[in-house]
């Protein structure tokens, strides 16, 4: 078996031997990333209409369904209705923590079958293998949004307590709400975000998976022929809501 | 160009087999007010012995080369891929040899054809030799290589009696390759197969190309096909008297 | 690719290729498909060449410190729960996977397409230990189930038509199948939802690493890679050392040039960045995370003369543009990766001799340095091998006799002549009307299809001797 040591002397070795074939640089990170993303949040604060406006039509041109709320409290009644339209029932959300509401109430209120992820692990793996069951069997998943980026469409998602991954996973159709805090302009902001979160900063709930989700899961493995849903959702949504979650 | 004088670096497929090429070229400098001198004892600038992996070899050959054109002011090469040679790897071939600087003055000093009329000379404006539509093929050494497309067609556009269409597919490989058209002559000739439906598809009486090696593959394959259309070169187009 | 299928000669593969309608037919359709995606998504994309420069820049600096990066890596890969193994071979990758698999008790694992488990013959060596690999990516999928391998680097089933596949599912699933591309990938949804949910061990490759971060990132447009990542209690991931990148801010370089080289989208669908096991709190996410750093003849080309071939993200546009791509498809290469920067990962990992025949099955044409998102000098390197072909006398004894010989016509100018005079003598036979129809011998591979011209009755040079008005 090779060791550590073994494995990198011989690396070691290889890169004292070859010159560089010509200057290059690493790209230049913020000195401040945490400063710098709290910059990047103030401009956009001012901006965010233009912005919003940039996302929706990235969005809907990976295909995405965009969809626009005054306050947090009408989210239920568009969230019943995709679940009409696809006559879905089953529904699991985020903790309200995490979501930044509770809207479970009102969406069973209005016919639907709601199972909040838990804020806190389950202690055994019966009752992990319950909840993945029912994720699995879900016709819709709801979560919240850390990042929506304007450039590409893109819904930026941490795991982490009562934000399990499987939420915009295993359901067929995803819906994501968001408001004027999570956007983003371009990559470059987010990778700025990224530095400062592993930096100074926190992930916005520190677990172990980070997900860049860009419109519905596709393939266009067989004759190129583009198909929608293949191991993820079929569907993404994204609910906007004028006025922000977190008050 | 100062002094309005110019070497001509004929090439080996140029000397043997294109040699109205080289014909065309020095009329056209002529007219043009350039005095052509024609080092002699020239036979390859060894693009096929270096693209085959033979570089001790082809450095033997590129040693005469710079020794031949050690006192001309400006080289003109009828082909992209032995300009580029020059250009591109004569430096590298002999960077430890004592012509190692008389290599790199070389490169500075040396062009393709249609770069000289019109970056160099500034002429853009000739005679058709032949009336009619032509349609023009990017050489891959020429477009990639030395990154040269405007040249070519600025001449053709502004060419009278012809008149330039474009060539679906131009900037796509002819599948010449030196000696890739006979170590893999089946796929070469489906390389060629498409060119040549596409060069059909533009109805042009003539089809126009910078390089001796793509001419030799497409005119192979449009007079087999016993096609009505005609592969010249650039030179030949453009000489077309006054 | 079997040892029957190499001894079968390169241009023997290639003919066998060309000759086969349905693959012309899919090659033409999705390289001219994806030439034209990449096209649009630079087109508008003004900053698309700087960041390219950047992205070449980036991965130079990074192999200039590799030893410094991987450790960087490591220790934050450990620092996170996960677990680092060293695999020189791929003998030693299999042996490590298939250790880790046995010690955790897995009966299936779940893959997300991975050239480098690919690379290392993976499935069969887990088959072997008993336990049972399922590819998930839709084209590996369908690979895995008609046992044949990739033929594209990103579209392992290029080559396969809708009825074929449809054909397939019916056969070894066992129910019928229509051959319509939305119904045979909602079939395969059905069947891998639940392996994904049942997979005891979850193998992925890595498209990036984040050095400073200890975070391992994949780039897939199914979901498989989140499923993979996230399901099953283990996850494997598989990835070659030069795959390191020092920081995030240097990842989203690459994730701004990565999909559109290689599809034409802005982004994949889904990026995936995966920071070690499960952590405290989390509801899902494997037990154990393990990360296989690979060598396979890696290490000895950052001072070798294929070190550029390093920078590769794996995207595929070069095989997308190269015309004897276009035309023979990936199989007939007869190696894992296929295409222009096939060619020269082979000679990395199974050495030039393997190369012999391949690193001439390309005419130079630059279209793969122009389309690679990192600027790779395809074509360059591919005169290196052949020149270590030759030095090291691979090259057939006949093929050196001749180029020696002409080396000698070149160097001297009297020979030369010589030749061109007997060459206007022994084509006499053969010129009609000013051309050459057909020729014996290795001419004779010319003539088959193309005419040649005869050398002229007399040289430009000959004429400029003695022609009087040529000269004045």
């Amino acid at each position: 078996m090779t060791t550590r040591a073994e494995f990198l002397d011989r690396i070691r070795a290889q890169v004292r031997r070859a010159p560089g074939r010509f200057q290059a640089a690493s790209a230049r990170r913020p000195r401040h990333a945490a400063a710098e993303a709290e910059t990047i949040r103030r401009e956009l604060a001012e901006r965010w209409p233009e912005t919003l406006e940039a996302f929706r039509r990235e969005f809907e041109g990976v295909a995405g369904v965009f969809h626009r709320v005054a306050s947090v409290d009408m989210v239920p009644a568009v969230v019943a209705g995709i679940a009409r339209e696809r006559q879905a029932r089953e529904l699991v959300t985020w903790h309200p923590t995490a979501l930044g509401a509770d809207l479970a109430p009102a969406l069973g209120a209005r016919g639907l079958d709601v199972h909040s992820m838990p804020a806190a692990a389950p202690a055994g793996s019966a009752e992990r293998e319950r909840l993945r069951t029912i994720a699995a069997r879900a016709d819709l998943g709801l979560t919240g949004v850390d990042l929506a980026v304007a450039e590409t469409g893109t819904l930026v998602l941490v795991s982490g307590v009562g934000r399990p991954r499987s939420t915009s996973l295993l359901p067929p159709c995803h819906v994501a709400v968001f408001d004027r805090t999570a956007l983003v302009e371009s990559l470059r902001q987010v990778g700025v975000f990224l530095e400062a979160w592993h930096g100074d900063g926190r992930a916005p709930a520190g677990g172990a998976s980070i997900n860049f989700i860009t419109g519905p899961s596709r393939t266009a493995d067989i004759e190129l022929t583009l198909t929608r849903g293949v191991h993820g959702p079929k569907e993404v949504h994204a609910i906007f809501v004028e006025q922000p979650i977190r008050g | 160009m100062t002094g309005r004088s110019a070497s001509l670096m004929v090439t080996c497929l140029g000397d043997l087999f294109f040699p109205e090429v080289g014909v065309s070229i020095v009329r056209l400098l002529r007219r043009l007010g350039v005095a052509v001198d024609v080092p002699a004892d020239q036979t390859c600038c060894g693009l096929p012995l270096f693209n085959s992996g033979y570089h001790a070899d082809a450095a033997g050959v590129a040693r005469r080369t710079v020794e031949l054109f050690g006192d001309s002011e400006h080289v003109v090469v009828p082909s992209g891929s032995c300009a580029w040679m020059v250009k591109h790897e004569y430096p590298g071939l002999l960077a430890d040899t004592t012509l190692a600087r008389a290599a790199v003055e070389l490169a500075a000093r040396t062009h393709e054809l249609s770069q000289v009329l019109v970056r160099v000379l500034g002429v853009t404006e000739f005679t058709s030799a032949v009336r009619g539509r032509v349609t023009y093929h990017d050489s891959c050494h020429l477009l990639r290589g030395l990154h040269e497309s405007e040249s070519p067609r600025t001449l053709l556009s502004n060419l009278e009696g012809a008149e330039l269409v474009p060539l679906p597919g131009a900037d796509e490989c002819c599948g010449f390759g030196g000696s890739f058209a006979v170590r893999l002559p089946e796929v070469s000739s489906k390389i060629l197969a498409k060119k040549l439906a596409n060069v059909e598809s533009t109805g042009a009486d003539c089809l126009v190309a910078c390089d001796a090696g793509c001419l030799m593959q497409m005119g192979g394959g449009l007079t087999r096909a016993k096609s009505r259309v005609r592969a010249l070169h650039l030179a030949e187009l453009l000489d077309g008297g006054r | 690719m079997s040892d029957a299928e190499l001894a079968t000669p390169f241009r023997q593969r290639a003919g066998s290729a060309m000759k086969d309608a349905f693959l012309q037919e899919a090659l033409t359709i999705a390289t001219t498909k994806f030439i034209g995606l990449r096209r649009e998504a630079f087109a508008s994309f003004p900053e698309g060449e700087a960041l390219r420069d950047q992205a070449r820049a980036i991965k130079e600096a990074t192999l200039q410190r590799l030893d410094q990066h991987l450790e960087t890596l490591i220790g934050n890969v450990e620092r996170l729960g996960g677990h680092v193994h060293y695999a020189e071979t791929s003998a030693e990758a299999r042996s490590i996977i298939v250790d880790i698999a046995k010690r955790t008790g897995a009966r299936m694992a779940v893959k997300s397409k991975s050239m480098a488990t690919e690379e290392i013959h993976l499935n069969e060596a887990l088959e072997a230990a008993g336990v049972t690999p399922v590819e998930t990516d839709l084209g590996e999928y369908i690979i895995q189930l008609a046992h044949e391998r990739p033929s594209h680097i990103i579209a392992p089933a290029i080559h396969k038509t809708k009825g074929q596949v449809a054909e397939l599912f019916t056969r070894e699933l066992k129910r019928p199948a229509e051959p319509d591309p939305e119904a045979l990938t909602l079939i395969a949804r059905g069947e891998l939802r639940e392996k994904f949910l049942q997979a005891d061990l979850g193998i992925s490759g890595a498209n990036f690493a984040v050095a400073e971060t200890g975070t391992v990132v994949l780039v897939t447009n199914e979901g498989n890679g989140r499923m993979v990542t996230s399901m099953p209690r283990v996850h494997v991931a598989v990835m070659g050392v030069e795959k390191v990148v020092p920081s995030f801010t240097d990842l989203m370089v690459f994730l701004a040039i990565l999909a559109k080289s290689a599809t034409g989208q802005k982004l994949s669908v889904y990026t995936s960045m995966v920071q070690g096991p499960r952590r405290a709190g989390e509801l899902e996410g494997p037990d154990e995370f393990h990360l296989v750093l690979l060598d396979g003849g890696r290490i000895a080309q950052i001072d070798g003369p294929l070190r550029e071939a390093l920078s590769c993200l794996r995207c595929g546009a070069c095989l997308n543009v190269c015309p004897v791509y276009r035309q023979i498809g990936g199989h007939a290469y007869g190696y894992t990766y296929p295409g222009p920067i096939g060619i020269l990962l082979t000679a990395m990992l199974e050495g030039a001799p393997a190369v012999r025949d391949l690193a001439h099955a390309s005419s130079l044409c630059g279209a793969c340095a122009d389309a690679c998102p990192v600027r790779i000098d395809i074509p360059h390197m591919l005169i290196e091998l052949r020149r270590e072909v030759d030095d090291r006398k691979i090259a057939p004894w006949s093929e050196r006799v001749a180029f020696k010989l002409l080396a000698g016509l070149l160097r001297r100018p009297w020979l030369y002549r010589l030749a061109a005079r007997a060459g206007r003598i022994a084509q006499t036979p053969f010129a009609r009307s000013g051309r050459i129809g057909r020729l014996p011998l290795v001419l004779g591979e010319w003539t088959r299809t193309r005419d040649l011209p005869p050398v002229a009755p007399r040289t430009f040079q000959e004429r400029w001797a003695t022609d009087r008005d040529l000269r004045a």
